[in-house]
């Protein structure tokens, strides 16, 4: 049984916490194709949480085209062409890096600067055997 | 959906101590509605001013649809309420006390109260007069539940309950909730239970609701804002709060994050952080 793990007592959205955990999920393959999510009742009873609150989350996943919903099967995770999976992660990864340089500005670093900081990380990486790709 | 209680101008005072003044609040069937409130807010004597256990100046109260004082017996055995206090006749057994309830129901689930007697380990033989507080208050939440209520009212249930007891309590009303027919209100003080179960939040300050509101939106509107801008731009931040401005821009909170600012921010250029807060802080700041 997969465990989610939400804070409810944080600022984000508890519907919103589960939506990025499962995206997450899905993206780096912890979900594979057509594998079946637990269902609203089973997600909300082992979190504690209201049902509508995952029925939301599992709603909007739905809707980005993460999850199918499948009759009498619940939610599985959807058949999708490579490239736009792909597309999704770099999507991600955007967005991350976006946050990262506005963090680096606020400290007066550049953005050169964080980019050679990117490129030193992964030249050290590469001598290490997990950075192998 | 339908309109489970609607309160229009419900003014209530004890002696010359104004509590509820001109007081609205509308209630929608399936809602999960947590009722935040300082101390002494009144949040007690609006829920007992619902259920007329309290008398009113003025104001009207409608619960299903009929006037909250001439309730029909139907539509009171739809009504499930644990007050804050025990006011359940201490000498007697919990199992006469079951006993005794029963007896004003059509509807009442045994099955219901056997499983909750047994899980919660209640003693039936103990007078109630005998138990800790904590036992009462599940004696209390299981007689009304039994009878399956379609609306639920609870003042502060889980104050008397321990960290284990108040997680299985929320498990009962979760449980409840999934039939999505079912309204919950119930005051609390503890935030996070609320953030777990709550579909709405409401906000009950100097006599009236204050805010209310689905939660999820709450979290994402009442957030504080970081703008960075120079200090040649003038930047007037809308719904703020209170704020402070630092050398390189502004910090503060809004009550409603303005959409089409953000988006007249972006164009200028003006780089805006979005800090989300936690329920309780967005209590403080709202009743502040």
């Amino acid at each position: 049984m997969e465990q989610f793990i939400i804070s409810p007592s944080s600022g984000i959205p508890i519907y919103k916490q589960l939506y990025s955990q499962i995206e997450r999920m899905v993206l780096n393959g912890y979900f594979s194709v057509d594998q079946r999510l637990p269902s609203v009742r089973q997600v909300a009873n082992d979190l504690n949480v209201n049902p509508m609150t995952v029925s939301k989350a599992y709603g909007l996943l739905e809707e980005r085209g993460y999850l199918t919903r499948l009759r009498g099967k619940g939610m599985v995770v959807t058949a999708r062409d490579n490239e736009v999976l792909q597309q999704e992660k770099f999507t991600m990864l955007d967005e991350m890096i976006k946050e990262l340089l506005a963090q680096a500005k606020h400290m007066g670093i550049s953005g050169h600067k964080v980019a050679q900081m990117i490129s030193d990380n992964i030249a050290s990486n590469q001598d290490k055997p997990e950075g192998k790709e | 959906m339908a309109c489970i209680v609607n309160v229009e101008g419900l003014t209530k005072s004890y002696k010359n101590q104004s509590v509820l003044n001109q007081l609205n609040w509308k209630i929608e069937q399936g809602d999960v509605v947590g009722l935040l409130g300082k101390n002494g807010a009144g949040k007690s004597t609006l829920l007992k001013s619902m259920l007329n256990i309290n008398d009113i100046e003025s104001g009207t109260i409608s619960i299903f649809g009929e006037q909250y004082n001439q309730l029909s017996t139907a539509s009171k055995s739809r009504i499930g309420y644990v007050p804050q206090e025990n006011d359940e006749i201490s000498w007697l057994s919990v199992n006469d006390l079951i006993n005794f309830r029963k007896q004003f129901y059509c509807t009442w689930s045994d099955e219901k109260v056997t499983e909750l007697v047994s899980r919660w380990e209640i003693d039936l033989t103990k007078k109630i007069s005998e138990l800790s507080p904590g036992q009462i208050q599940r004696v209390l939440i299981i007689l009304a539940l039994a009878p399956m209520p379609e609306l639920l009212i609870f003042d502060e249930p889980a104050a008397s309950l321990d960290p284990a007891g108040r997680r299985d309590f929320l498990k009962e009303i979760l449980a409840l909730v999934s039939d999505e027919s079912i309204t919950v209100i119930f005051s609390t003080h503890i935030t996070s239970d609320l953030e777990r179960i709550a579909n709405k939040v409401a906000i009950l300050d100097k006599g009236q609701i204050c805010y209310f509101n689905d939660l999820d939106v709450t979290k994402e509107n009442v957030v504080q804002l970081t703008v960075h801008y120079q200090p040649e731009q003038n930047i007037t931040i809308p719904y703020l709060l209170r704020g402070k401005k630092f050398s390189q821009g502004q910090q503060g909170i809004v009550s409603q994050l303005d959409q089409a600012w953000l988006t007249k921010m972006k164009q200028q250029a003006v780089e805006v952080t979005i800090n989300p807060m936690g329920l309780e802080d967005i209590f403080l700041e709202l009743t502040a």
